[in-house]
């Protein structure tokens, strides 16, 4: 890590010397322990701030819509490079002015879940090779990094970037045998009622602070349709029904676009499980068009073409 | 007034507050913790460091009916139904309630539903024993164990707790269940206090900041710090001073309803105008907004800042911004 | 008490589908009166978000119906619109929205017979259903 870290400097004291891009987009040292937070490099002298570590768990390509027509360096992991192939694909950013940095991911660290496991708050986090260690006032525990990844992250067949300019570090062996919808599978089989319940309660813990939308690099548009007043699609007002609508279709609006990175549960303040709905969007998409999201820059979006044999089982065709 | 009452009868107490008040307490759902009506005293948790949404839902709730009309006939919704009792709220958020008041039932406007729940709702608060190391509500004046803006402060002190009477409204509601603190236990009570306050070692500095941001409308700090933040309400919506709101209607047929919503300057949508043109139109100036209120307008406007040091918003933010470090690089820059 | 009569929205697109139920009109065939038809220019027309606007007003049941895949008036539009179909389809059933609420067809100009079918039995499907419950904006609207 260390060293992929003195890479990451170097790299973009680089592109910065020579003037290729106009900023790097990277992780610093988060105000908070178990964080890393995004930051923008400008000049060269600021290289030092970046860093790699098991939480930079943002995906950077959530900022690459907002840049015009800059050039900008972006730090990416398996994920992140997906989105960007995403997003390249849907013409919201031009290959040539994305200079990505690529790194393998090992997965990053669920900070929320080790902050649960303790009694009390972390006030010292170690990183080793393989464990976490953390330490506060009445308490001392390590934690192996493995079985502490992020839920997306344990599920991730893409720990390699999919598109780099620059690759820093080995790159991983991906982990083929993971199933990576046995949870959708698994819910699917419960009861009509029991699977409306489970997402009445998870939605109902919404507050709309759109910390999904806004973490999500593919929520790119102008103006969400939450947002529009005319028409106005959904109610304004905390109430099962307009939550509903707004997680359907949040969750309907990725498809064919997820990378299933885990931005927007990662952000959502209220701890909602969102990705088990946008788990289901991904299969069904995979299932239904054979597609999966960022891997190839030359396909084009699912939603947005067709297959004349495309399945069409739930529909009344008269045969 | 000191007063004590052990835990059972506490229990008891809250039991028998239900069948005259809607009481309000930290319930925890999934691990988040947040303050709800109660109907058994079974279903609050004080294991708790503070709630994931703050209290100032209970008289500024997230979505609110001003009124309701189905065929000419109005019924207004501004009186609530019951009388109310906050139970367990943190003295930090009790001082932020303070300051809504300024905004909510200041001298410029009396808003008669705000109003209205604050009147009728008793405030208990109960010490905090357990402040983070994002905690910073000294720094705003306040304690963990400040009795601003309650009517009665709880301290923990193990088996039982010391009652701080603080307001004639909440003496009221005493029982025979509260006896006389003897001085050792008032003393322990105070022990704790100190030794609580002792353990907030996050400090901002706030004395200056308002006139530094005098001159930095123009500064390209703004440009700076909004560039990691992604626009979301997470900081103002768990913001237990953030208070700005959008008025809906939701109407059908010959009936519908006014609503008001909680709103966030950091949404674009804030400041759209009907004409199409936006005043803040990035990031850059919703995030300068947040600030400058909080930092700048609000003291302007009523001689404090809008800041408790709480730090929701520091523990919460998906890109994880400090506000304590904002502060610095204000004063430093 | 007699039973409350579904009420069901229909979306059926202008060049087949609402052509069918007109040429099931005027051969006088008989269907259920459940149905309140939208035309629209196309299947693809169709967002998603019609469809929950109509559960979340109460609507029982929701059919879709638009040109058998080739005979689109626009060539593709419906090819696109089976694409989104089957996620939003897929979607509903998963979150715990009965699986009948929301219906697909294919229904030509020519099948004026066929369309008084369909409504039949899409009306006899959400009536087993029962009124929505799911999804309903209760207070107000």
């Amino acid at each position: 890590m260390q060293e992929v870290q003195r890479k990451i400097r170097e790299k973009a004291r680089n592109l910065l010397l020579a003037g290729s891009v106009d900023f790097v987009i990277g992780f610093e040292e988060g105000a908070l322990l178990l964080r890393a937070s995004p930051v923008f490099i400008h000049k060269e002298d600021d290289v030092e701030k970046l860093i790699w570590d098991s939480f930079c768990e943002n995906n950077l390509a959530a900022y690459l819509t907002k840049i015009g027509n800059k050039r900008v360096a972006v730090v990416a992991k398996g994920c992140d490079s997906r989105s960007i192939v995403a997003l390249i694909v849907e013409g919201q950013i031009k290959r040539e002015q994305i200079v990505v940095i690529g790194i393998p991911c090992q997965g990053m660290i669920d900070r929320r879940r080790i902050e649960k496991e303790v009694e009390g708050e972390i006030l010292e986090v170690k990183e080793k090779s393989d464990e976490i260690l953390v330490k506060g006032d009445s308490f001392e525990k390590v934690f192996k990094k493995e079985d502490y990844l992020h839920p997306s992250c344990r599920t991730c067949k893409h720990h390699n970037p999919v598109i780099s300019d620059i690759l820093i570090g080995k790159e991983v062996k991906e982990r083929a045998q993971v199933d990576e919808y046995a949870e959708v599978d698994e819910y699917e089989k419960k009861s009509v009622d029991e699977r409306w319940d489970y997402f009445n309660k998870e939605v109902n813990k919404c507050i709309r602070c759109y910390a999904c939308r806004q973490a999500c690099p593919m929520c790119y548009c102008e103006e969400c349709f939450v947002d529009n007043s005319y028409p106005r699609w959904i109610g304004k007002e905390l109430n099962s029904s307009d939550l509903a609508v707004w997680h359907i279709i949040r969750a309907y609006h990725q498809a064919g676009r997820c990378v299933d990175c885990g931005n927007c549960e990662r952000a959502c303040p209220m701890e909602i499980n969102l990705r088990f709905l946008t788990k289901k969007i991904n299969k069904e998409v995979k299932n239904y068009f054979n597609f999966e999201t960022g891997l190839d820059i030359t396909v084009p979006p699912p939603l947005a073409t067709f297959d004349v044999k495309d399945k069409q089982d739930f529909i009344d065709s008269g045969e | 007034m000191m007063k004590k009452i052990s835990k059972e009868d506490m229990n008891r107490f809250i039991q028998s507050l239900l069948s005259d008040y809607t009481v309000y307490a930290p319930v925890n759902i999934d691990g988040i913790f947040s303050f709800k009506p109660i109907t058994n005293f079974q279903g609050i948790d004080l294991n708790y460091q503070n709630s994931k949404k703050p209290p100032k839902e209970i008289f500024f709730p997230q979505s609110e009916t001003m009124f309701e009309y189905e065929k000419g006939k109005v019924t207004s919704a501004e009186k609530v139904s019951r009388k109310r009792i906050l139970l367990g709220i943190r003295p930090c958020d009790a001082k932020a309630n303070l300051l809504l008041d300024n905004v909510f039932a200041g001298e410029d406007y009396q808003d008669v539903y705000y109003i209205n729940k604050r009147e009728n709702t008793i405030i208990i608060g109960l010490g905090c024993r357990r402040p983070l190391s994002t905690c910073f509500c000294t720094s705003f004046g306040g304690s963990p164990f400040s009795r601003d803006g309650l009517d009665i402060l709880l301290i923990d002190i193990g088996n039982k707790y010391i009652v701080d009477v603080v307001t004639d409204k909440g003496k009221e509601i005493l029982t025979d269940k509260f006896t006389e603190a003897s001085e050792e236990e008032v003393k322990l009570a105070e022990k704790i206090k100190r030794e609580t306050e002792k353990r907030i070692k996050s400090e901002v500095k706030i004395e200056g900041v308002k006139e530094k941001l005098d001159t930095m409308f123009e500064s390209p700090f703004w440009d700076k710090l909004s560039e990691r933040c992604l626009g979301c309400a997470v900081c103002s919506y768990l913001c237990p001073t953030c208070h700005c709101f959008d008025i809906a209607d939701e109407a059908k047929d010959s009936q519908g309803r006014r609503i008001r919503n909680w709103d966030s300057c950091m949404f674009p949508l804030f400041t759209l105008q009907t004409s199409g043109h936006n005043p803040r139109p990035t990031d850059k100036e919703r995030m300068r907004q947040r600030v400058m209120h909080k930092f700048n307008y609000f003291i302007e406007n009523y001689k404090r800042a809008a800041c408790i040091g709480c730090g929701r918003c520091i523990l919460n933010c998906p890109v994880n911004i400090d506000i304590r470090k904002v502060l610095k690089e204000i004063l430093t820059n | 008490m007699r039973e409350k009569e579904p009420k069901i929205l229909a979306f059926l697109c202008n060049w087949c589908s609402y052509a069918g139920a007109d040429l099931a009109g005027v051969s006088r065939i008989q269907y259920p009166p459940n149905v309140r038809v939208i035309r629209v220019p196309c299947s693809s027309r169709i967002n998603p978000l019609f469809i929950l606007k109509a559960l979340q007003q109460g609507i029982d049941g929701v059919l879709v119906a638009g040109c058998h895949p080739g005979d689109c008036h626009y060539i593709s539009g419906n090819y696109v619109a089976r694409r989104k179909f089957a996620i939003i389809k897929s979607l509903l059933e998963y979150i715990g929205v009965e699986e009948d609420r929301v219906q697909f067809a294919w229904v030509s100009a020519a099948e004026g017979a066929r369309f008084a079918q369909v409504i039949k039995k899409v009306t006899e499907k959400v009536r087993r259903l029962g009124p929505i419950e799911k999804l309903v904006k209760t207070r107000g609207i």
